[in-house]
């Protein structure tokens, strides 16, 4: 056994070798576009090309369920499929209808930072599509039973999605006990409750307050002319009002002071499941790379620590995973494990915390730096690839950054990770004051099943 | 509205069947419906479709049999791969031991004469590349995919081709494995959705091996190392099986590559694996599962159609897309927009070497389960009874004409076509005379399609929800055959 792991040790280290000698000096082709901001405010990223008769158009308002208020958890999101149900030249479900009909696809998605739109359509249909998103901007007609409907649309999303699987409730109580602020304490799907009682009023004060130009951004990307393009958005949205800023986010959040646990019963799950969630700056923070390479080096794919120690040598997990979802505010670094059958959950806790510990000892081998820096790289081409995610990125950077050159600039920033920074987010941040954990255990069914 | 995106779709039943539910359906547990899509018809949208030139694959035969298929693309520094080997899928499973392609396929991954699991995690994930090595649990075929930047493609298909010919299969790794793997066949039992879809197999294959979806834990513990050494040496053959590269590469490039590092795949001259139709159905059955704390109750809805090269498969794709086929589909429009019963609703054609299956699903709150179900039967029942108006039927082909635009983004999505036309032995015009085809499909034949496929004494019924509150819903419908949340069948009522 000490033979053959210093053998696979020593071929592991000559692999890499031979491979830090190839990685070249590749580098992605360079994304040209044009960032201009209209009389009303509306912030407009367009970036030509013509590889494929096709283009995106990527809408974001710079709202998400940070913004709502006690009382109306998950309206954000609510408000987002409102948004397909008609406006002053556009019937209920006419949006959709004509993307998909004219052979496009098209969606919405909120997160807790932003409400975003898409669709992506053949060549010749730039006039449609940003007819569409421009008239719903302007004219969103609110009638009750739209809203009805849609509530019970997106009820049903929360019960598919979460209500009715196992671990489902999980995420949410995460949120809910370790921050403070209810701005992030809470789901952005929000609770039954808050959806029931969400009214046509709010929906109105909504649009008004959050769906202005001023708040919004959009970005094309693919088979369109630069300059007429401009000229359509103009004349499809300079009309539009601007309307007073939003009111700022207060995303102050009370220092943790020390370790929260809970423990949670789901009848639908079948294997423990440990969360540990440390809280970590925001992806404004110059260790925004660093946290994102440091969840690589914990469990980012089969050659990393957790996965390599704790599922594969010691068997006391069937999976492991860490990431720090997106956020301009407070955030967590998250890690999820689910414990092998028949294994103790404290052993599993004590063998993440030893992983982390062994990890700020030190040290880190380059290769394992490479393998952060080299994956996102490979996301970053592999996303500039289609007009849609280039779309996205430019809108997504200059919302978070301000700064859509960063799609460009990503590339050589990640040259600049190092060992060090990593070691450093590590134990400055994955303390356990500054940690909560959630055990989310199975709880037997009281039947069989059957009729 | 996040979309979701699903393999098995909903719907159907017999006349008996839909007129039983609308006698029966309660109104109070139904909302008012609402609109679900109103035409206004004033965006400024071109009536022109973009007519497309596919680019076209080169392709090379090469002297072990392997086809090669290279289509060039220099935009990105990258390069994807994906090779299918008939004969090496879970189809031909020995029908106690449902897995061991699925196995064998995994356990590739896990070391090779000359390379450790762990060095080859390393190396894939230090080079950020992908490599996967699968065996769909009723798929005829073996499928190796794999991606990288272009300038680690020599090295990837190096370890790919180390992986494909040489694996160990090492007792230590497919103990892990087969560790792991339990505790994922428990875990995949608490979805609702894979419980609903392997009860459906069932119901509409029978014994038949499309049936499967999923390993039983039974065959993982009686599988040992020589079942998987033994798997892989008869069934992993080159003689028929298909290499498909896209991206930042050549066919010279791409053909050099891989006759260096397959050197060692030899021919066998082998025949294609047969496979055999599955027995028709004999008659519409309805069954449940009774899966306690369920706040929704998942349906689906289908019956066996059509193999991939039937004449009627443009037909049975229109009809698809007519009642199914996405948010523009007659089921979401209806059981979402209008009723509010679901989060979406949809419904899909699988049409594979042997006849397939049409199958239509969604998932609903508890309690409206009898009316949901009712509105699905009523979708499939029009289909059968009433020819699709003319305009919606231009929409639905216009939508599936004009989307050929988007593939053009993808080499590698639109390489898979050709591989399509490749492996079903379709006309080497098959995809530029694709248009024309959908074009030519009208409302008559969509009904008698409908009434062929769909009709009422084929479609099977299943639903997974809360026993307490669900079981007499579907008790007006017939006698139901239930079963419990580990697949083991209770009794009928």
């Amino acid at each position: 056994m000490a033979r053959s792991l210093i053998r696979r040790l020593a071929a592991a280290a000559v692999v890499a070798f031979a491979l830090a000698a190839s990685l070249s000096a590749l580098t992605p082709p360079s994304i040209k576009f044009t960032d201009t901001t209209l009389k009303n405010g509306l912030r407009v990223i367009i970036a030509e090309d013509h590889v494929a008769p096709v283009f995106s158009v990527a809408v974001v308002y710079n709202v998400g369920s940070r913004n709502e208020r006690t009382g109306r958890t998950g309206f954000a999101h609510l408000f987002e499929h409102m948004m397909f149900k008609g406006s002053e030249n556009v019937g209920p479900g006419e949006h959709f209808f004509t993307v998909f009909s004219n052979g496009g696809t098209m969606n919405g998605t909120t997160n807790k930072e932003r409400t975003l739109y898409f669709e992506t359509m053949p060549a010749n249909q730039l006039d449609a599509a940003l007819f569409l998103e421009a008239d719903r901007m302007r004219s969103l007609v609110i009638v009750k039973d739209g809203l009805d409907n849609q509530r019970n649309a997106v009820q049903e999303e929360r019960r598919q999605g979460l209500d009715n699987q196992p671990y489902g409730r999980t995420s949410e109580a995460i949120d809910d006990l370790a921050f403070d602020n209810p701005a992030y304490k809470h789901s952005v799907i929000g609770s039954m409750e808050d959806l029931s009682a969400a009214s046509v009023d709010d929906v109105a004060a909504f649009f008004k307050t959050y769906y202005a130009p001023n708040n919004a951004i959009i970005a094309i990307a693919g088979d369109v002319n630069t300059a007429s393009t401009l000229e359509r958005m103009r004349k499809y949205f300079e009309p539009i009002p601007a309307q007073p800023p939003p009111p700022a986010v207060d995303i102050a959040e009370p220092p943790q002071g020390k370790e929260r646990r809970l423990t949670l019963e789901d009848p639908l799950a079948r294997l423990p499941r440990l969360d540990i969630s440390y809280r970590v700056p925001s992806n404004l923070s110059p260790d925004d790379d660093a946290i994102e390479t440091l969840s690589q080096v914990l469990a980012g794919g089969r050659s990393s620590r957790l996965y390599e120690d704790i599922v594969r040598q010691k068997q006391l997990a069937v999976q492991i995973n860490a990431f720090a979802p997106d956020s301009r505010g407070p955030r967590l670094f998250r890690i999820i494990a689910i414990a092998a059958p028949g294994k103790p959950i404290a052993e599993l806790e004590q063998a993440i915390y030893a992983g982390i510990e062994g990890l700020k000892a030190g040290p880190i081998a380059g290769t394992e730096i490479d393998k952060a820096r080299n994956a996102a790289r490979r996301q970053l081409v592999n996303d500039i690839g289609s007009s849609l995610s280039r779309a996205i990125r430019l809108s997504d950077y200059a919302l978070v950054h301000g700064d859509p050159g960063l799609i460009n600039t990503s590339w050589e920033r990640l040259a600049k990770i190092n060992a060090a920074d990593v070691q450093r987010v590590a134990t400055q941040h994955l303390t356990p004051e500054n940690r909560s954990v959630v055990v989310t255990t199975p709880k037997p069914a009281a039947g069989r099943g059957g009729l | 509205m996040r979309i979701a995106h699903r393999s098995i779709g909903i719907i159907v039943t017999t006349v008996a069947m839909a007129a039983a539910l609308s006698a029966q359906a309660p109104p109070q547990q139904t909302p008012s419906p609402t609109q679900g899509v109103v035409k206004k018809g004033k965006v400024p949208v071109s009536n022109q479709v973009l007519k497309i030139k596919l680019p076209r694959p080169a392709e090379a035969d090469l002297a072990n049999g392997l086809h090669l298929m290279v289509l060039e693309d220099h935009r990105l520094p990258q390069v994807s791969f994906q090779l299918f080997i008939p004969g090496a899928g879970g189809y031909f499973d020995p029908p106690d031991q449902p897995g061991l392609a699925a196995f064998a396929a995994a356990l590739m991954r896990e070391g090779t004469a000359t390379r450790t699991s762990e060095q080859i995690s390393e190396q894939l994930e230090l080079m950020a590349a992908s490599l996967n090595f699968g065996a769909g649990a009723a798929s005829p075929e073996a499928t190796i995919t794999g991606s990288s930047l272009s300038d680690q493609t020599a090295a990837l298909i190096d370890l790919a081709s180390d992986v494909l010919l040489h694996p160990s299969f090492r007792q230590e790794e497919f103990a892990r494995y087969q560790q792991r793997t339990r505790a994922g066949l428990m875990q995949q039992r608490g979805n609702p959705g894979f419980l609903a879809a392997e009860l459906f197999g069932r119901a509409v294959y029978g014994e038949h091996p499309a049936a499967r979806i999923s390993p039983t834990a039974a065959a993982l513990d009686r599988t040992t190392r020589q079942h998987l050494v033994d798997f892989h040496q008869a069934h992993y053959l080159p003689d028929h099986a298909v290499m498909a590269i896209a991206g930042d590469i050549s066919l010279a490039q791409a053909r050099t590559l891989v006759e260096a590092k397959l050197a060692g795949w030899k021919k066998s001259s082998a025949t294609v694996p047969p496979v055999t139709e599955p027995v028709p159905v004999d008659g519409p059955k309805i069954y449940f599962i009774g899966r306690p704390n369920s706040v929704q109750t998942n349906l689906i809805v289908g019956a066996q159609a059509i193999e991939r090269t039937n004449a009627e498969y443009d037909v049975l794709q229109v009809m698809n897309k007519v009642i199914g086929g996405g948010p523009t589909g007659r089921l979401f429009i209806h059981l979402r927009e209008e009723k509010g019963y679901t989060y979406g609703a949809s419904s899909s054609l699988n049409a594979p070497q042997h006849r397939g299956e049409w199958s239509a699903s969604t998932s609903v709150r508890t309690d409206v389960t009898d009316p949901a179900l009712t509105d699905l039967l009523a979708e499939v029942g029009q289909l059968r009874d009433q020819p699709v108006p003319d305009q919606e039927l231009a929409d639905a082909k216009r939508s599936m004409i004009a989307s050929f635009a988007l593939s053009l983004e993808s080499p590698a999505q639109l390489l898979s076509l050709y591989v399509t036309q490749w492996r079903y032995k379709l006309a080497a015009d098959y995809w530029d005379r694709y248009p024309d085809r959908v074009s030519a499909v009208t409302r008559e034949q969509i009904l008698a399609s409908a009434r062929k496929y769909l009709a009422a004494n084929r479609l099977q019924i299943v639903a997974v929800g809360d026993p307490a509150k669900v079981g007499d819903t579907l008790k007006k419908l017939g006698t139901v055959e239930t079963y419990d949340t580990e697949g083991k069948r209770i009794g009928s009522r």
